[in-house]
């Protein structure tokens, strides 16, 4: 037994699989953002009743949680001290002295506090040089003296990170050791420990956001903890990293900035599974939710790992999964701008509260779910009936909005729906053809809230089909724990150019790194047959600024055939930006992902036997290629498998609402799986 | 004529899309690029332009139909065009440095549109590394010219051409990749406007192109009507000099409406400068620069392009700092494009309170440190430093910030990594932000020991003059130089324009750049953030009580009563607040 808990700002979804009779349980309650495990723990409850069966019995729980990103979007983190380099405590305050764009972008900026301030920093009397050596002591005396004033001041958690301590990591090592041995209570972050990579801002950044979130960590993951035996849960908990892979909640409590892209994780990693299952290598996976979308590529089957991200204004360096966020979703408000008369979409969001015109909660500016419910793509009540639309407000706004722009009731509509899709194609089109991928040869996995009242119309403007609506699309996320592998990183920085490179080197750093995954594994009780190790190497040309990392094969390493590995690099830079460079290329870090795999969910699909006059449930007006008809809305539950309906049409189900456009049509494949296909492509 | 229709929802899905266009050129160039001044400051600037070479969409206006002039009908697809000379570019851009890349999009065989670039190359060649000798007489001195030539003709590279261009450069392989890296963003926009005509159809493309700009131009309509008074508003200010002891330069802008254009008139400006601070402005930027500014202090969202071109009226006298003759040298145009900026926003701001922002460090400062390492490898870091963002509407300025766009500091660890240096200290000047109910950012001060012999060369500004404050916001600090030579007790001070000065290893550099102008009076600054400045050490107590008219105990605690005493007695006593606070400007000596 499998438990899957996914927190999200309305809602807390839970998915119970059972291993052995490969049935898959669901559930939903309201989240309880003051303490959020109350939510989790009435969950859980919900879910063990529904499967009739006793907490005790689940083995492993899989939680993703958002705690460590919301506390830094809404700076409610802790108070955290700094300890850097003598001359440098200003590191964090000037930022890298960026200001957006365009010119006079700066006229506009509003930059937030830095996460450790600048009464909270205190430069340490040391240096080291790039290679690590040191060039002025540590000054213990003066260093004891600035920790003691510090320690005592009301920070509740402590950052070191000096100049170049990814190098040579001693005078961290000794600063640790001080607070430890007079400070105990105080937890402490050392750089060269989360990120010991060089760019001495982004390290710095990475390691204090971590100290910012770890108390609200802590705290929230001994609550729930708590509230889980309360429940007579007995399994451990796991948290879902922002790559997707597994860390113990006692890792989580150490490094929770590994967490901040926790919640979209299991959306990406649902949508690998469905590439594996469905034999579709290539997807694109498209999460559209209230405030915002959320889109991901999947290549080969297997989820794209970015370097950085970044959490509101702050860069991140962890490893996460490669997902863009654009800010706009269902609840994006559209406005027309005083001085063009255009219409503009997002990125402010009605949000929950209070949410679009349409859901009677005071909402008085129109939202692209407003747009959706005019049109007629919504069913006349929400959530199985439990929430009625008010379409007669948001016919009232929409009118006023066309005014402005003077557009009628209809076009006004079509084009808040059109805008909000041209922003989300912005986020695919960086994902995809940014990267030289051609998006035609991918399908569109459509999921959350809204990604299927949206998803054909986007397949339609990108040319990806099909269009998949998994059976579960507004609880993908929670779904997607339940495929997480235990995962965890090694790096060394190493910076060398290979022209005089003394490849030997290599091979011994890559063995020690071998050496530590295989441990990590060992202490987390993985079973060697599901034990995988990965290798990559970050390579740049000289002087460039952006890595690219290459994943080589353990062969590589094994028969040391190092000028493959850079024909690999110079193969992949052509991929990425169109161009190979006549000059040496570097490498930057070297990596070892050690990977615990988790066994495979394969619910067994109960068919409904149906044929679409029974699935169809009434007929209703809709706006579609310019015109009002009469379309058909369908109960999915009782659509069968194989079964083929066209478009234009509505399918509801509990949680989303699936648009089939006009030209288009639908089916379900073996896994229920909705597929939408253009008409034009044949069939049908 | 027939007119295409196209209906508004239309036309907002194209400008999304070019917006999107133009930011994906920018990551592209960023991506591949070697040299730091690309990829990290962002002096790379991308435009995509309709089939006349109008700037639809980009920052920096087009220059394409004077630039195509001498090609005539001989355009084609594949084709790729570069230059770098400003004069023969009729200042599409203003110094050899920057290397523009443009090149036509081609929809089957149909012209639809341009995309172009230009970017700082490191060195182009000329007496000292970097091109840019701050004493140079005549643009002879600034390195290779290249008039615009094509170095792809229908998709095969002009080897001849680029082999001269990269034979008379310091870092060759360098400007070779960043060359490409701007191709590859030009081709970036070429692949997305040829899928908007698939997409739309050619006819109705255009046509949108030319509505996006009618749809500026109207916005930009209503701003001038609203912003831009008849009568005129005048403002000065200056470069502190030439590099070649010449100085201070003064630049005067007035600005006034007739009906509705608005007349910018540089009327006043000194005539050009023996040194190299002239700057050649090709007249369409000019109005872009207005536009632009315009645009962000009001609606940011509005598109930038060059729609309002006819509604603003530009004069350049003949012969002055901004429309020099040639061959006058123009490497460091940046003081002079700087200051221009200053004087738009005060001449602005005295109207508009939207429009008020102060002066800030005023120009782009830089640090080139040349010479042979150990291996007698040839080394040349270059170095953009940062300084005081101007006290602004919306709050404070930022402590050693970016002033130009997406501009970002180099790591140290970085350049420590691959360079002879170490940097001792990083940090701002106490007391460098100009007073204000919005404090100026300060400036920074970095520190560089050298670890090699080796010669160093700065370009800075705002060295005499400061930069100003103002609705009663006070001027913000000043620059300096100095050196410490290896075993010496007392600093040196160096000039703000500089090239090719010995230094010897163990040598320590202090490199401080100007603060920027306060914003609105310094005595309704909340006290509080006044005493937090304090315990950051970024204003003195000393400041704290003179300027502000805050008095703070020893132990850095407010002291309320005082402060409130001490304030009033500051207002009763400091009579009328003038509108600008320039601090001390110092009569001209030459000319």
């Amino acid at each position: 037994m499998r438990l899957g808990i996914d927190v999200g700002g309305t809602f807390t979804d839970l998915i119970l699989y059972d291993d052995e009779n490969k049935r898959l349980f669901r559930a939903k309650t309201p989240s309880t953002p003051a303490d959020q495990s109350i939510g989790v723990a009435n969950g859980v409850k919900e879910i063990c009743a529904l499967a009739k069966i006793d907490p005790s019995r689940i083995q492993l729980v899989l939680h993703g949680t958002t705690v460590a990103t919301n506390a830094v979007l809404e700076g409610k983190g802790a108070r955290v001290g700094l300890l850097v380099t003598e001359g440098f405590e200003y590191t964090l305050h000037l930022a890298k002295s960026w200001t957006p764009g365009p010119l006079f972008g700066w006229i506009v900026m509003d930059k937030p506090e830095p996460l450790a301030s600048l009464e909270d920093t205190r430069g340490i009397p040391e240096r080291l040089n790039a290679r690590g050596d040191i060039i002025k002591a540590l000054d213990k005396e003066a260093a004891t003296k600035l920790i003691d004033e510090l320690c005592t001041s009301g920070i509740e958690a402590l950052t070191i990170s000096l100049m170049h301590s990814y190098a040579n990591n001693t005078h961290e090592q000794v600063l640790k050791q001080i607070v430890a041995e007079r400070h105990p209570h105080i937890p402490v972050s050392l750089s060269s420990d989360i990120l010991p990579e060089f760019r001495e801002y982004d390290r710095a950044i990475t390691t204090v956001m971590n100290d910012y979130v770890r108390p609200i960590m802590q705290r929230y993951l001994s609550r729930i903890e708590g509230r889980m035996a309360d429940a007579n849960v007995k399994s451990h908990l796991h948290i879902v990293r922002s790559d997707g892979g597994l860390m113990s909640a006692k890792a989580a409590a150490a490094r929770p900035v590994h967490t901040v892209l926790s919640g979209p994780a299991g959306g990406v990693t649902a949508v690998a599974d469905i590439a594996k299952k469905t034999k579709r290598p290539k997807l694109l996976g498209f999460d559209m939710g209230g405030t915002s979308t959320d889109v991901t590529v999947i290549i080969d089957g297997e989820p794209t790992i970015t370097r950085s991200t970044e959490v509101g204004y702050f860069p991140a360096k962890v490893p996460t999964l490669d997902v863009r966020t654009v800010g706009a979703g269902g609840g994006s408000i559209a406005y027309a701008s005083e001085l063009t008369k255009s219409l503009r979409v997002g990125p402010r969001s009605a949000g929950a509260v209070p949410g679009p015109v349409c859901y009677q909660r005071g909402g008085k500016e129109i939202t692209v779910s407003d747009a959706n419910a005019v049109l007629g793509y919504l069913p006349p009540r929400l959530l199985g009936g439990e929430m009625a639309l008010d379409l007669e407000s948001a016919h009232h706004f929409m009118e006023q909005l066309g005014t402005q722009i003077g557009r009628s009731l209809e076009e006004t509509a079509c084009g808040v729906i059109d805008i909000a899709n041209e922003v989300m194609l912005g986020a695919l089109r960086v994902i995809t053809v940014q990267r030289g991928l051609d998006p035609r040869d991918f399908g569109l996995v459509a999921f959350g809230g809204a990604g299927p009242i949206h998803g054909n119309a986007i397949a339609a403007l990108l040319g990806c089909f099909p269009v998949i609506v998994p059976p579960n699309p507004g609880v993908l996320s929670a779904l997607g724990f339940l495929h997480a592998d235990f995962k965890n990183e090694f790096v060394k920085t190493f910076i060398r150019s290979t022209a005089n490179l003394v490849t030997s080197e290599i091979w011994s750093e890559f063995e020690a790194l071998n050496a530590s995954a295989l441990k990590w594994l060992g202490d987390e009780g993985i079973a060697p047959d599901q034990q995988q190790i990965k290798f990559a190497v970050d390579m740049r040309y000289e002087q460039q600024g952006f890595e690219v990392s290459v994943d080589i094969t353990s062969s590589l390493i094994a028969e040391k055939r190092f000028t493959d590995i850079v024909e690999i690099f110079h193969a992949k830079h052509d991929q990425l930006y169109g161009v190979r460079l006549p000059v040496p290329v570097e490498i930057i870090a070297l990596r070892v992902v050690a990977i615990g795999t988790t066994p495979e969910i394969s619910p067994s699909v109960a068919n409904a036997e149906s044929t679409a006059s029974h699935a169809l449930i009434e007929t209703l007006p809709g706006y579609f290629g310019g015109a009002w008809v009469d379309i058909p809305h369908y109960d999915r539950n009782l659509l069968s498998v194989g079964e083929k309906i066209s478009g234009p049409c509505i399918i509801r189900q509990y949680d989303t609402t699936t648009v089939v456009l006009d030209a288009h049509w639908a089916e379900v494949d073996q896994f229920r799986n909705i597929l939408i296909w253009p008409t034009s492509a044949g069939e049908k | 004529m027939n007119q295409i229709h196209v209906d508004s929802i239309t036309l907002d899905i194209i400008e999304n899309a070019l917006k999107n266009a133009r930011f994906e050129m920018d990551e592209v160039v960023r991506r591949i690029s070697l040299s730091p001044v690309i990829r990290e400051q962002h002096d790379e600037f991308p435009m995509i332009c309709n089939n006349r070479g109008q700037m639809v969409v980009g920052q920096f206006g087009s220059y394409i139909p004077g630039v195509l002039q001498k090609f005539g009908d001989d355009l084609n697809e594949g084709d790729v065009f570069i230059w770098n000379d400003p004069y023969a570019s009729k200042g599409s851009i203003s110094h050899n440095n920057d290397w523009c890349v443009m090149l036509p999009i081609f929809h089957n065989n149909i012209l639809v549109g341009f995309s172009s670039i230009f970017g700082h190359m490191i060195d182009v060649g000329g007496k000292v590394p970097g091109s840019m000798p701050a004493d140079a007489r005549s643009i002879w001195e600034e390195g290779l010219r290249v008039p615009p030539v094509k170095i792809y003709e229908a998709g095969k590279l002009n080897q001849a051409v680029l082999d001269i261009m990269l034979n008379n450069s310091r870092t060759p392989e360098m400007n070779r990749s960043d060359m490409m890296a701007l191709i590859a963003g030009c081709k970036a926009a070429e692949t997305r406007v040829r899928a908007l005509c698939d997409r739309f159809g050619v006819q109705l493309y255009l046509r949108s192109c030319d509505l996006l700009l009618e749809r500026t131009r109207s916005a930009m309509q209503v701003l001038i009507h609203k912003y831009i008074p008849e009568e005129p508003v005048s403002f000065t200010d200056y470069v502190d000099d030439d590099g070649r002891g010449n100085g201070p330069f003064k630049l005067t802008l007035s600005i006034y409406r007739k009906g509705d254009i608005a007349v910018f008139d540089w009327t006043g400006t000194d005539d050009q400068a023996e040194g190299p601070i002239n700057f050649l402005i090709h007249e369409g930027l000019c109005k872009l620069f207005f536009g632009v500014y315009m645009i962000m202090a009001f609606d940011p969202d509005t598109l930038f392009n060059e729609g309002f071109y006819d509604l603003f009226e530009i004069v350049l006298p003949e012969g002055s700092l901004l429309n020099p003759r040639f061959p006058a040298a123009l490497g460091n145009r940046l003081n002079t494009h700087t200051r221009f900026f200053d004087c738009q926003a005060g001449a602005l701001g005295q109207r508009a309170p939207h429009l008020s922002m102060a002066a800030g460090y005023g120009t782009s400062p830089h640090f080139i440190f040349t010479g042979l390492d150990k291996n007698g490898a040839y080394f040349q870091v270059m170095e953009l430093l940062f300084g005081g963002v101007p006290g602004r509407p919306r709050g404070d300025g930022l402590d050693g910030h970016a002033w130009w766009p997406l501009f970002s500091a180099t790591p140290i660890e970085y350049i420590e990594n691959y360079y002879p240096v170490i940097v001792e200290r990083y940090r701002p000047i106490q007391d460098s932000g100009g007073p204000g109910l919005h404090r100026g950012g300060c400036g920074i001060e970095k520190v560089y020991r050298v670890l090699e012999p080796g010669e160093i060369s700065i370009h800075d500004d705002r060295e005499i003059v400061a930069p100003w404050g103002i609705n009663g916001g006070k001027c913000g600090g000043t620059s300096s130089k100095h050196i410490l030579r290896n075993g010496a007790t007392a600093n040196e001070r160096l000039p703000s324009k500089l090239d090719n000065f010995a230094v010897k290893l163990g040598d320590k550099i202090i490199f401080k750049t100007a603060g920027a102008g306060g914003w609105g009076d310094p005595l309704q600054r909340p006290a509080a953030t006044v005493v937090r400045d304090v315990r950051n050490g970024l204003v003195s107590a000393a400041q704290a009580r003179s300027a502000y008219g805050v008095e703070i105990d020893g132990n850095g605690r407010l002291l309320t009563k005082q402060t409130e005493a001490l304030r009033k007695e500051i207002e009763k006593t400091r009579g009328v607040v003038p509108k600008f606070d320039f601090g001390v400007i110092p009569l001209k000596v030459t000319q």
